[in-house]
């Protein structure tokens, strides 16, 4: 177990000594063995040990590390993701960079581009014009949008 | 020829211009009129340009762009048509039949009929008359009054600076670090010399040469560091997953005090956002060992450290040095802290070392035997000063990245002590060739505070010499070193580029980017009015403007690089909200343990006191709370 999961902690690089310390006595309170009903000595020992590592930066930085960790030290493998792979993964965090990101324009520009497209095809059906109008909304839309996504994770 | 007849001749000549000049406009207007889709939408084009302050290369590229929709209305056209020559007529066959629906008042469906061709085209003709507009400007051939170049350049200035701000307010315009592994700095609000991109990208090889950073206290510079450091970490880092070493990055503080802190914390927040696992900050939390460089360098270095006169005591200096090269080289091996170290300085101590050694050296020990005692007081005070930060255990290489606060400000003295030692640390793990290669940049922001015994263009010249990527900052050009020629060396070898942000006196930093010839056109006044007559030539102008960098609000920065200047609203350095994903094997725990609290005043912040976890309810929750 973690020892963010010991405290119901975020695993977060921007934890404070306050949220850390407020979270440790919270549990020891419900927890500590000198209560009536004898407390939980395993999930005290488990906070108290996890409190021990995360009561400073450097300590949360350290519990942080090992948790995102992806490489092992020393030796440096090369790592990097198959295409298909990295396009899984790329489409996998898409719903959680727009909800990041700024919906609402994303959702502005989409109106936008699906109108144009919509009038396009119903003002000038059967044209040449129709289906290109269809395209250049869309490659606008999608020009535009990666601004208002959130980058991906690391970046 | 009568005088009569003279006249006659010149006002039918001028009456021949006019006509001309007339004719030319009704067929220029004839022509703009006949292909009224492209026109508007250059009109458009050219007046949101003009109103955003965008450059004519903004305009471009949207044409280019635009060229898909072409692509597929004439895709469209051939599925339907039959040879190419239909396909070729279909733009003017459409063109006839929106001119006829315009005319009966349906612009809507005449501008969707056109708009595949009309908007590239008109895209393109837009960015074309706009060019023309600002070089005509800029030359001073255009414009009401012989200030309307200085005029339209500060409001277009105005007017990028605008968009640039605004183009900070999308989350997903300026990350940490691109895909190809650039470093994007922030909107580019103005590029002199170079092409235009919406975003400056910084190449993450530009890191590994050296760069100067120069702006005075508030104009910004912390940002653009923190952005830089995390930047050049994630590209490193994504450079490491296709086999590169993995990055360290050494950053000092050569000013401290309490802002220091905060930046440590947000400098630590935002690489962890990056990827970076262990960042240490450097006294508060975690140490290093001195005692971990080569003998023979530790003796040298810890030679230096202390302060040395001239004449007389010249020879004490070379008295000192030779008892610490025994000390530290003594057969048994170097010291591994500084009590065992200060132990060594013992005439008993060394006698027993050094029992089995040459007459040489035991002469020289004896000779050296009155002035031990006072080279132990002198080394027991200057590593009392220094604190027990530098006294191990850690390595350089046990972290990711290290912070590291020198208190140059309130104690110049220990802080420029430190700033040796740890550069030697730096240098020793850049160089060991037992330890696994890192790619590693070494970053010190005002290092003038403690410049005086090692100067800036040392720790330049030393991260040349050992391959490191080297970025400096100083808050004036003055920062930058003690004289002109220290000061020049240092800026003008800064091959990945030099930082200006708001101050003072930017003149000799400009000179680096050199200049760029512009058209200077001076009319002639007729009264008080101007002529249509005049003289153009080609002038040279700075690439970089010293007056516009002295304006530069905070935020602003010219980045010169390459005899280009390129003006850039900094982008605040936030990583990614999404969290990194989590870890498929767990990581070797590798234990900096945190510095031991000085007790003796040694010129920084000791480490935070931290309570234990407490034993008892009470602990917890105060007095009374346990049943």
């Amino acid at each position: 177990m973690s020892p963010f999961t010991a405290l119901h902690l975020p695993a977060r690089p921007d934890l404070t000594d306050e949220q850390v310390r407020a979270a440790w006595r919270a549990i020891a309170a419900r927890t500590h063995p000198d209560r009536p009903d004898g407390g939980d000595p395993a999930a005290y020992a488990a906070a108290a040990a996890a409190y021990a590592q995360l009561r400073t930066p450097w300590g949360r930085s350290e519990a942080l590390a090992d948790l995102t960790a992806t490489t092992d030290i020393p030796a440096p493998q090369p790592t990097a993701p198959a295409p298909a792979r990295a396009l899984w993964r790329a489409v996998a965090v898409l719903p959680a960079r727009i909800r990041h990101g700024r919906p609402l324009r994303l959702a502005v520009r989409a109106v936008i581009a699906a109108a144009v497209a919509v009038t396009a095809l119903t003002v000038i059906p059967g044209t040449a014009s129709a289906p290109a109008i269809v395209a250049g909304s869309a490659l606008w839309w999608l020009l535009t949008a990666r601004g208002d996504l959130a980058p991906p994770p690391g970046r | 020829m009568s005088v009569w007849g003279l006249l006659r001749a010149l006002a039918v000549l001028w009456l021949l211009r006019q006509a001309l000049r007339l004719v030319r406009a009704l067929v220029t207007a004839a022509a703009l009129i006949a292909v009224w889709p492209v026109t508007t939408t250059a009109a458009i084009a050219a007046f949101a340009a003009w109103l955003r302050g965008w450059p004519a290369a903004r305009l471009y590229r949207a044409a280019a762009w635009s060229t898909p929709m072409t692509g597929v209305y004439l895709l469209a056209v051939a599925l339907h048509a039959h040879g190419w020559r239909a396909v070729a007529l279909a733009p003017a066959r459409d063109w006839r039949t929106a001119s006829r629906l315009a005319e009966h008042g349906h612009i809507l469906h005449a501008a969707l009929l056109t708009a595949p061709v009309a908007v590239p085209a008109g895209l393109a003709v837009g960015a074309l008359a706009w060019a023309g507009r600002i070089n005509a400007v800029t030359a001073g051939v255009a414009g009401r009054s012989a200030y309307a170049p200085a005029a339209f350049d500060a409001r277009q200035w105005r007017r990028q600076v605008r968009a640039a701000r605004g183009a900070l307010a999308a989350p997903g315009t300026v990350p940490l670090v691109t895909r190809a592994g650039t470093v994007p700095a922030g909107p580019v609000i103005r590029a002199v010399g170079r092409r235009w991109t919406p975003v400056l990208a910084i190449p993450a090889a530009s890191f590994t040469r050296h760069m100067v950073i120069v702006g005075s206290s508030g104009s910004g510079k912390t940002n653009l560091m923190i952005r830089l450091w995390a930047g050049w970490y994630a590209a490193a880092a994504q450079a490491t997953r296709r086999g590169k070493p993995r990055p360290l990055l050494a950053a000092l503080d050569c000013k401290g005090g309490p802002d220091a802190r905060a930046k440590a914390s947000r400098t630590r927040r935002v690489l962890h956002g990056v990827g970076a696992r262990r960042v240490g900050i450097w006294p508060d939390e975690a140490t290093l060992s001195l005692w971990d460089i080569p003998a023979r360098e530790l003796a040298v270095l810890l030679h230096q450290m202390t302060e040395h006169g001239d004449g007389a005591a010249a020879y004490y200096a070379d008295v000192s040095q030779a008892v610490l090269t025994m000390a530290v080289c003594a057969p048994g091996g170097p010291p591994r802290s500084a009590a065992e170290f200060l132990d060594r300085l013992d005439p008993g101590w060394l006698a027993g070392a050094y029992a089995d050694a040459r007459p040489a050296e035991l002469t020289a020990l004896r000779a050296a035997g009155p002035h031990l005692g006072d080279i132990q007081l002198r080394y027991a005070t200057l590593l009392n000063r220094l604190g027990p930060a530098l006294d191990g255990p850690g390595t350089i290489t046990d972290a990711d990245a290290w912070y590291f606060i020198l208190e140059g400000t309130r104690e110049p003295s220990v802080a420029e002590t430190q700033a040796m030692a740890i550069t030697e640390l730096i240098a020793h793990a850049a160089t060991s060739g037992n330890a696994e290669p890192r790619a590693m940049l070494l970053a010190a922001d005002d290092y003038s505070a403690v410049s005086r015994r090692v100067p800036l263009s040392n720790l330049y010249e030393r991260g040349r010499s050992l391959g490191l990527g080297v970025m400096v900052s100083a808050q004036s050009w003055q920062g930058l070193g003690s004289d002109d020629d220290e000061r020049y060396r240092i800026a003008a070898t800064a091959d990945g580029g030099l930082w200006l942000m708001n101050t003072p006196y930017p003149e000799p930093l400009v000179q680096l980017a050199g200049t760029r010839r512009v058209l200077e056109t001076a009319h002639k006044l007729i009264g008080a009015t101007w002529g249509d007559e005049g003289t153009s030539r080609i002038q040279h102008a700075w690439t970089a403007d010293p007056d516009l960098i002295r304006q530069l609000a905070t935020g602003q920065a010219c980045y010169i690089h390459r005899g280009t200047a390129t003006y850039v609203q900094i982008a605040r350095p936030r990583p990614s909200p999404l969290p990194l994903p989590a870890a498929r094997t767990p990581a070797r725990t590798v234990i900096i343990p945190p510095a031991r609290t000085s007790a003796s005043g040694n010129g920084h912040h000791g480490a935070p006191t931290v309570p234990l976890p407490p034993v008892g309810l009470d602990d917890v929750l105060g007095p009374g709370a346990a049943p």
